[in-house]
């Protein structure tokens, strides 16, 4: 495989692009290139790929994928090499804009911009979507207050602990208890920071109880559920928060405000798909994932346009994203060397309110897929969740939504299904 | 006491009034200095306000401010070509929801005929609605004003400044005025006393804004007071900018102009102001209560605003002058000093025109003391940093060719590249948030989440000190706390 | 002399919450747990419980000013801010490879702690 040593302002003609060089992208290019396609790109803003990976330095990645429990700089430098290896080429600091919208029976047209080759016009046979998802940022809570310096979204604060080598600050709070603020919580404390305590607005833990154990309870940092930050102190730096306990409405309770002191908050109350070039394209999104909504060949409403990983869905387990990559990656290498067979059939997905995100949100039959959803609300007890008619059952001892669910849809299974057959309904059920 | 130099004018303020008056000025030949107590431009009323070049309808006839912005309207449409700030001419509706609210625009359409606006004309709900889809299906009526206009306000309000010091006004930051300086007989005015010294003029012109009445009074022209109102707003991601292409505003009341729902200059969705009166003039703090009354009264105008897709919420404090009306004055005693005080909304609008008044009144007062012979060097025209947002391809190229910093992107969510951060510091930029003022990394929809650690970086490298001095706006707004792992080291300060 | 604590167990993501009774180091009752793995893990938990520890280490001379680091083995919880110390003594030079050892034996935990990433 050639490296491209192209001038800068020319036309960069590939077969399979990739945007975003994180897991999922990364695993999409080897699949693209294990599968055959030729020219494989994956184009990230990075100065080097692994995406979030690089600065997941805590363990919990590739217990599926590898066997082992890796770091995540651990996971990325191995499917790095697989993908470096099997010829995958990395265009790195490079920034993707102005995405075309088109048919699929067209090349996917962009342009690229990077210090070295400047402007680009990229054309591609095929493309996969891979660039992940953003943090909420504090201002989108409306967070009563001045704006000091001291709030941070984790994911930034943790890129500034791992890979710039600096504290946010000394004394912290963290709203959310998404694994992202868990995990910044045990980082803060072991690089001598004090972490007060841990707020969650649901009556629930959003993230894994794993990380609840090692996370908080390792340290003695307490958590609160029902609870919320109800205003900044400080107009320079942060000196300190209001917590409000929260009621059954959702709403706060007058005169349950307490002050903590702190310097830091961090914030980990939510991930948004980034989908800005998705939208450029045209593709159709889904309105309550807010990624492209795709078939489970991760083929989006343009034929030639695949998304996988957390730009669709937001995952838990990187491994499941570096699976779902490698199938996006593999049908898109397909349509680029002209083997991919149009899916003779779609049936719609179809939930209740008892399951919150879903995803793919259509069906094929085309391969063995996985179904991956999350449920709106615990339920702590037996339950069962299904896919119908005669899909897949399986009765579970929880259902949590900060823990994804699978349910393994085989192709056979819905091929036999009966032609006026449209949708496949999934459900959960509460056993007593 | 320090000295920190002499001049033929100071002006106490650089929002945009101050500003536009220190522009205007640098077309003579005067030495002229602006101070200001912020860390970086605009701090004020001018760095949180709804941006909008008002069509000149809404303001009282016969008074000063109607006066100034039908006039300031018409000015801008050069002068944003002259010194390179976006102005886009989206117009603005005034919106009726019921018979008792149409006289007030039957007043609005009359006052604006006589104040000269241009552009106005009453139109039905329904035609309104066709040029904006998503408004309320309670809107009975609506006053278009075809000449209201939307800027970017900290890039306008940096525009002024810029080209003021281009053409040698010195701008000193961090400086606040604590007191003036007077003859013995306190009959003329000889400078001004701050934190960091003495600064002598024979003429000071007080533009301060929310503090322009204590600024005065220490003139002894105690004639007006300043009650602080705060505005609360919200912005939302630009997905949802296209909810609205015009200004869209409820019927007002006393205090202010009524919450407006607009599409800002970069295409995000801006909703806002609320109105009240509070002690603090320095608290800029929102409220649960301000932003309810926001996000509800925007509600009213555009009932699909979605809440979850706001970015961020700010506020401002208007200087509420109780006599109602600009104040502008060149005092007879101490001589040498004059108010532009009491300017809030439409002060934006008004100030090229407040600044040209300022200057005709300081030539007449003033004309025998100060020589106002024009600059042959005065050079009009100033150029923003370039936007790579808004660059074609071929000029995109053109740039990365010249400078690998221009392709290397800083700033996602609003295309920011390296070259924009490392001249915004060249022009000045000290702080985080001196640069998102300037080129907007910070001010999009991940609101620095991904630029935050790029921006310090890069601010360390061009100031050439470590990345743990950086502000996030001055003061005491450290970005970073210390390095990893000191906290753990023994005999590290803590 | 007996002893109760509480604690999540994490062999699986069930996350049952334990109660554990002990006498010294002997393990008199577990409660709270669906299977048997929660016994085999309180055991272990509850007189020597032990953590895959992660942080970072200073490097001179690379892209990075910092290196990700991880204890090759789990080791105990109760070392793991002396290990952190520990750690943060070091400024290393670069290159550094992933999987060279940093620490030998750190803190006489019998654990290496090793370099987490190819840093140049």
């Amino acid at each position: 495989m050639n490296k491209t040593n192209l001038k800068a302002n020319c036309t960069q003609h590939i077969d399979v692009a990739v945007i975003g060089g994180g897991p999922a992208g990364i695993a999409a290019a080897f699949s693209a290139r294990r599968e055959g396609a030729e020219a494989v790109v994956v184009f990230e803003r990075d100065w080097e790929a692994g995406g979030i990976l690089q600065q997941c330095i805590h363990p919990g990645f590739g217990l599926h994928a590898f066997g082992e429990e890796l770091t995540g700089p651990e996971y990325a430098h191995r499917y790095l090499a697989r993908a470096k290896d099997a010829g995958v080429e990395f265009s790195l600091n490079t920034m993707v804009f102005h995405m075309e919208p088109g048919r699929a029976d067209e090349p996917v047209r962009f342009r690229t911009m990077n210090p070295e080759h400047g402007v680009r016009t990229v054309e591609a046979k095929s493309l996969v979507l891979a660039m992940g998802c953003r943090e909420r940022p504090a201002g989108a809570l409306g967070i009563p207050g001045a704006r000091p310096a001291g709030v941070y979204t984790a994911g930034t604060a943790q890129r500034f602990v791992n890979m710039e080598g600096f504290m946010p600050g000394k004394q912290c709070v963290i709203m959310g208890t998404g694994d992202i603020g868990l995990i910044m919580a045990r980082r803060m404390m072991l690089e001598g920071a004090k972490v007060e305590a841990v707020f969650e607005i649901m009556p629930w833990v959003s993230g894994l109880r794993r990380n609840i154990a090692q996370c908080l309870d390792d340290f003695g940092i307490p958590y609160y559920l029902e609870h919320s930050v109800c205003r900044l102190h400080g107009r320079e730096r942060l000196e300190g928060v209001s917590v409000v306990r929260i009621g059954k409405d959702r709403k706060p309770i007058p005169g349950t405000e307490r002050f903590i002191g702190c310097d830091t908050l961090l914030l980990a109350v939510g991930l948004i798909p980034e989908n800005e070039l998705s939208r450029m394209a045209g593709i159709e999104i889904h309105s309550v994932t807010g990624g492209p909504a795709v078939n489970d060949l991760l083929q989006t409403s343009r034929g030639n346009i695949f998304a996988a990983g957390n730009v669709v869905v937001v995952y838990d387990l990187v491994d499941f994203v570096s699976l779902e990559g490698e199938r996006a990656g593999k049908n898109a290498a397909r349509l680029a060397m002209g083997t991919f067979v149009p899916p003779a059939r779609r049936l719609a997905v179809e939930t209740d309110e008892r399951i919150r995100v879903i995803s793919p949100q259509y069906l094929t039959g085309a391969e063995d897929t996985t179904i991956y959803l999350r449920v709106a609300e615990p339920v702590e007890g037996r339950c069962r969740i299904f896919a119908e008619p005669g899909l897949f059952t399986q009765t579970l001892r929880y259902a949590r939504p900060g823990e994804m669910n699978e349910i393994t849809i085989s192709a056979s299974k819905l091929c036999a299904l009966p032609a006026d057959v449209t949708a496949v309904k999934i459900g959960l059920e509460v056993l007593s | 006491m320090l000295k920190c130099g002499d001049y033929d004018v100071l002006i106490i303020g650089a929002g945009i009034v101050g500003s536009a008056i220190a522009r205007e000025l640098s077309r003579y030949r005067l030495r002229a200095a602006v101070l200001d107590r912020a860390p970086e431009l605009p701090f004020g009323q001018s760095r949180a306000n709804s941006s909008m070049i008002h069509g000149g309808f809404d303001d009282e006839c016969g008074t000063v401010k109607a006066r100034f912005c039908a006039k300031g309207n018409a000015m801008y449409h050069a002068l944003h070509e002259e010194l390179d700030f976006r102005l886009i001419e989206c117009g603005s509706f005034v919106c009726a929801q019921g018979e008792h609210e149409h006289r007030h625009l039957n007043k609005l359409y009359e006052q604006g005929k006589t104040n000269g606006a241009k552009g106005l004309e009453i139109v039905s709900g329904d035609a309104m609605r066709e040029k904006e889809p998503n408004a309320s299906g309670g809107i009975t009526a609506a006053l278009w004003c075809s000449s209201a206009a939307i800027i970017n306000n900290f890039e306008a309000s940096l525009a002024f400044i810029e080209n003021a010091c281009q053409n040698g006004v010195e701008l000193f930051l961090e400086t606040e005025v604590r007191g003036l300086i007077f003859d013995d007989c306190a009959c003329e005015m000889r400078g001004v006393r701050t934190n960091r010294g003495d600064f002598y003029a024979p003429v000071v012109i007080n533009a301060s804004g929310v503090n322009s009445d204590v600024i005065s009074r220490m003139a002894g022209d105690d004639s007006f007071i300043i009650h602080p109102t705060r505005g609360e707003y919200f912005i939302f991601d630009r997905a949802v900018g296209t909810l609205v292409t015009s200004f869209l505003f409820s019927c007002p009341s006393e205090l202010g102009k009524g919450v407006t729902v607009a599409q800002t200059a970069d295409e995000n969705l801006l909703i806002g102001p609320t109105s009240v009166r509070q002690l603090d003039r320095d608290d800029r703090d929102t409220t649960p209560e301000g932003l309810e009354e926001a996000f509800s009264g925007a509600l009213r105008l555009v009932p699909g605003i979605p809440r979850n897709m706001a970015i961020t919420t700010f506020s401002g404090i208007r200087a509420n002058i109780d006599r109602g009306d600009f104040y502008i004055k060149a005092l007879d005693k101490p001589r040498g000093f004059v108010n532009a005080a009491g300017i809030k909304s439409p002060g934006f609008t008004s100030a090229p025109a407040i600044a040209a008044h300022v200057a005709d009144l300081m030539k007449d007062a003033f004309g025998d003391i100060l020589s106002f012979e024009p600059d042959p060097a005065f050079v009009p025209k100033r150029r923003h940093v370039p936007r790579f947002m808004y660059m074609s391809m071929d000029e995109r190229a053109e740039a990365a060719s010249k400078d690998p910093k221009w392709g290397q992107i800083v700033c996602r969510c609003e295309s920011v590249t390296e070259a924009q951060v490392v001249e915004a510091i060249r022009r000045g930029a000290r702080t985080v948030a001196a640069v998102k003022l300037l080129v907007r990394p910070g001010a999009g929809r991940c609101q620095g989440g991904f630029c935050a650690p790029r921006v310090v970086e890069i601010l360390a490298r061009e100031l050439g000190v470590s990345p743990l001095e950086i502000t996030r706006h001055g003061g005491n707004s450290y970005m970073l706390s210390g390095r990893t792992k000191d906290p753990l080291l023994p005999g590290e300060k803590k | 002399m007996r002893e109760t604590r509480k604690f999540l167990c994490v062999s699986c993501p069930v996350g049952c919450a334990l109660t554990v009774v002990l006498d010294g180091t002997n393990l008199l009752e577990v409660e709270g747990n669906v299977c048997a793995r929660g016994v085999e893990y309180a055991k272990n938990e509850a007189v020597n419980p032990t953590r895959t520890f992660t942080s970072t280490v200073r490097v001179r001379g690379a892209s990075l000013p910092v290196c990700p680091v991880r204890s090759r083995k789990p080791l105990p919880l109760r070392e793991v801010f002396r290990v952190s110390r520990e750690v943060a003594k070091l400024t290393l030079d670069a290159p550094l490879e992933i999987g060279q050892v940093i620490i030998e034996d750190v803190c006489g935990s019998g654990v290496d702690i090793v370099a987490s990433r190819t840093l140049k």
